[in-house]
């Protein structure tokens, strides 16, 4: 496994950097998060253009071919530039999951179209108890003809309002195990019964919705994977996102660590500037060490998703659990080293802060994880 | 790769198998084999023996040019050597310091004749070394060494003390930070110094530590006389060899985590231990390992053994990129892995004392201690671990300062 880039790959993270710069400054970060669906079209297009949205699809779906570990590269830079477009709910939640299990009609009318930035997908996966785990999937698809009856309330559906489609996990039939009988479906947005309300979260950059589904029709041709056997994507889907939801976070972390030390830097009192302090410098120290330590294993988990390998899930929650409380724990120093103006609404550490809450929070955070990496080890001992 | 040099490499992997195998202890790693342990005079034989039986046969002493007594050969060589010694397992190398320490200064800052004298002798582990820095009042200021040095002729009469001092006790040379100048400057007033343990005015003893071993010791000089020969660099210029000594010491943390990672270590085997222990243990009828707390906190012991080993190759990565521009910021890295080794280790102890109970307060020698008492020793001894090689606050302005690029406090109030 090589932690490095090779020329490519640092040239995609060049492009990215600067590309974000130029077209996603903060003041278009602000002007999304008050905007009720929270994209401009005109970058949406832009980052197409440039293959993102694509980036992994194969070349036959108007993809660019290019690997997970690429993918990371551009999810970090994203993650870093806080961009305000629904991409991790399109290409993690929606596209991968359709590149790897929907049938060859689905994956040749969609796939094009995500890739050339004309459709936007989410999944709508959580209910009322908020977590993640099987039994939480109440809604119910019942089978009428050709098609499917689909009801229900999903609650945390990120970019929900600027869906075209979502991706809905139902239940199909009756079953003591529930991770036997949930099916995921395609459906389309602008369907009768689909009804999108915001939620007001402290991220206001990644916006999160509740989405209401009563009797809406999807015909069975929309099933993505097999009958019943939505379950196993959904960890599949939560596997990839976790460990891409790593790379955003290390570039979350490296704006905090960048931004705090720059100030510390600049900002005098007592007629020094406040970084010769060694109570602010010492925190700082901390920061710089934890980001370091959290970097490889996010590599790793990347590298190991890339390659399909038997032990990734293993290496993907040790990186989300570490990655989560390191974002978290920069932030909080973020806010405490940047003093009173840390904590105005005028300065973007907040921002940083609450994706941090997000991302930690998305798919099981570190305690969830931190269960798993014990059965893993456990399983490793038997 | 061509075919030719792969069988090659083969054929030396199996000669090195093949060697191993003749050579090692009889019995080595089986159960019934005990090696010698702790800081005795048979470990240091052992290792000594171990070293000379392995820098004839050429698979160590690399690194160093022939005229200095290194065995040259291609990295991918050293590589497998490597590989099959880690496989096996060795008695390993009988002063470290020697080899991490004293001859990276030497080639640095020694002359030609020391150069050719001592660093052949360091190579084979024939001689042991020992470093003579930090003194009761000059720790984390080591600056502020009291150690005095006085010319008479073409000798230098040594008076003080030193502490703190590892591999004291089989020590046959070190590496002493005199002040020589009562007048000068700080940072221009010290001198460094070879000197041999047999001198006549050196004396050492034990410094019993907390774990109740004496792992480190004290060295006295009472009108020691070092002949003018032996001076390392020039006069007053000695903070800066010391600093040469300290950069290397400090890359020990980065290059312990690079030796992990030789071969493919599974996931998260660092906790494996820590697991059968708590599985072991029952409190109140429960095995450990089923409660959730403790569950919690040997998994995040997992994750950050990890990531303690895998930072190793993830900042050789980076150091490749960087090339030789970067190279001197890249040295100052090795704080922030020797920084979180200590706090991942300290975090690792008081999980055990919490695992153990009432259990650890069990000393090794106590017949009821559980695993003979090593993991109450790791207790007492990772609290070390933060302090020696620089402490953890001193490895914070490291990076604070060397990789983040904020100001210094002295220099800002200067100004």
């Amino acid at each position: 496994m090589d932690f490095g880039l090779n020329e490519e790959q640092d040239m995609l993270k060049t492009m990215a950097r600067d590309f974000l710069a130029k077209e996603c400054p903060k003041a278009h970060v602000r002007k999304m998060m008050d905007d009720a669906v929270g994209y401009s079209p005109e970058l949406w297009k832009k980052m197409a253009e440039l293959g993102w949205q694509g980036l992994v699809f194969p070349e036959e779906y108007g993809g660019s071919a290019m690997n997970f570990r690429d993918l990371a590269i551009l999810s970090e830079e994203m993650g870093r530039a806080l961009v305000a477009a629904p991409f991790f709910s399109t290409v993690m939640l929606f596209g991968l999951p359709i590149l790897h299990y929907a049938s060859d009609a689905i994956k040749k009318e969609f796939l094009p179209k995500i890739a050339k930035g004309e459709m936007i997908g989410t999944l709508a996966l959580l209910e009322a108890d908020g977590d993640f785990w099987a039994e939480g999937v109440r809604a119910k698809a019942l089978k009428r003809g050709n098609s499917y009856l689909l009801s229900g309330t999903k609650m945390f559906v990120t970019d929900a309002k600027a869906a075209d489609y979502f991706l809905v996990a139902a239940r199909t039939r009756v079953s003591p195990n529930p991770e036997e009988n949930i099916t995921l479906f395609l459906v389309n947005a602008k369907e009768w019964g689909v009804y999108v309300s915001s939620l007001k979260t402290m991220d206001m950059v990644r916006k999160q919705y509740e989405v209401q589904f009563s009797n809406v029709n999807v015909p069975a041709t929309h099933i993505v994977g097999e009958l019943h056997g939505g379950w196993q994507i959904i960890q599949d889907i939560a596997l990839q996102a976790n460990a891409m939801l790593c790379a955003e976070m290390i570039g979350g972390c490296d704006w905090v660590l960048e931004t705090t030390v720059n100030y510390a830097k600049e900002r005098f009192a007592f007629g020094v500037p406040i970084g010769s302090f060694q109570g602010l410098k010492h925190r700082m120290a901390d920061m710089y060490m934890e980001l370091e330590h959290a970097r490889p294993l996010m590599i790793r988990a990347v590298e190991y998703v890339r390659e399909n390998r038997s032990d990734a899930e293993l290496a993907v929650s040790m990186a989300k659990a570490y990655c989560a409380d390191v974002y978290e724990s920069l932030t909080n120093n973020g806010v405490q080293l940047h003093g009173g103006i840390g904590f105005t609404w005028d300065h973007d550490m907040h921002l940083y802060f609450k994706r941090a809450r997000w991302s930690a929070n998305t798919f099981g955070n570190p305690v969830y994880h931190r269960d798993i990496v014990a059965q893993k080890l456990e399983q490793q001992l038997l | 790769m061509t075919d030719d040099k792969t069988a090659k490499l083969e054929a030396l992997r199996k000669e090195v198998r093949a060697w191993l195998l003749a050579n090692l202890p009889k019995g080595w790693g089986t159960p019934e084999y005990k090696a010698p342990g702790g800081f005795t005079q048979e470990r240091h034989d052992l290792a000594k023996w171990w070293t000379k039986k392995c820098y004839d046969a050429g698979y160590t002493g690399f690194g160093y040019p022939k005229e200095y007594g290194g065995i040259e050969r291609p990295r991918e060589e050293i590589m497998v050597i490597r590989e099959e010694m880690l496989r096996t397992g060795t008695p390993g190398y009988p002063s470290s310091l020697g080899l991490l320490l004293a001859a990276p200064t030497l080639m640095a800052h020694g002359q030609e004749w020391q150069k050719k004298r001592f660093i052949p002798k360091i190579l084979s582990g024939e001689e042991s070394w020992c470093e003579g820095f930090s003194e009761p009042n000059a720790g984390s200021d080591l600056a502020n060494v009291q150690t005095y040095g006085v010319r008479d002729g073409k000798e230098w009469v040594i008076k003080g003390q030193k502490c703190w001092t590892s591999m004291w006790k089989f020590a046959d040379y070190g590496i002493l930070v005199v002040k020589t100048d009562l007048k000068a400057p700080r940072h221009r007033n010290l001198t460094v110094f070879i000197f041999d343990v047999k001198i006549k005015g050196f004396e050492r003893r034990p410094l019993r530590q907390m774990t109740d071993e004496s792992e480190f010791g004290e060295m006295f000089f009472d009108d020691m006389r070092i002949p003018q020969e032996n001076m390392m660099g020039e006069e007053g210029r000695g903070w800066y060899v010391a600093m040469t000594t300290l950069a290397a010491e400090r890359s020990m943390g980065g290059e312990q985590a690079v030796g992990g990672q030789q071969a493919e270590v599974r996931l998260g085997s660092g906790a494996d231990n820590l697991i059968e222990l708590a599985r072991s243990r029952k409190r109140f009828g429960k095995s450990l390992w089923e409660d959730p707390v403790y569950r919690q906190r040997i998994a995040q012991a997992a994750i950050e053994e990890d990531a303690y080993r895998i930072w190793g190759p993830a900042f050789r990565a980076k150091a490749r990129k960087a090339g030789a521009s970067l190279a001197a910021t890249l040295s100052f890295e090795a704080s922030t892995s020797k920084n979180y080794w200590a706090e991942t280790r300290q975090r690792r102890a008081m999980l055990i004392e919490d695992i153990l109970g009432a259990y650890s307060q069990l000393m090794r020698g106590s017949r009821h201690a559980i695993d003979e008492g090593d993991w109450v020793f790791e207790v007492l001894r990772s609290r070390g671990a933060s302090i020696e090689m620089g402490t953890t606050e001193v490895n914070r302005n490291i990076i604070a300062e060397r990789i983040l690029g904020l100001p210094r406090e002295d220099a800002v109030k200067k100004a």
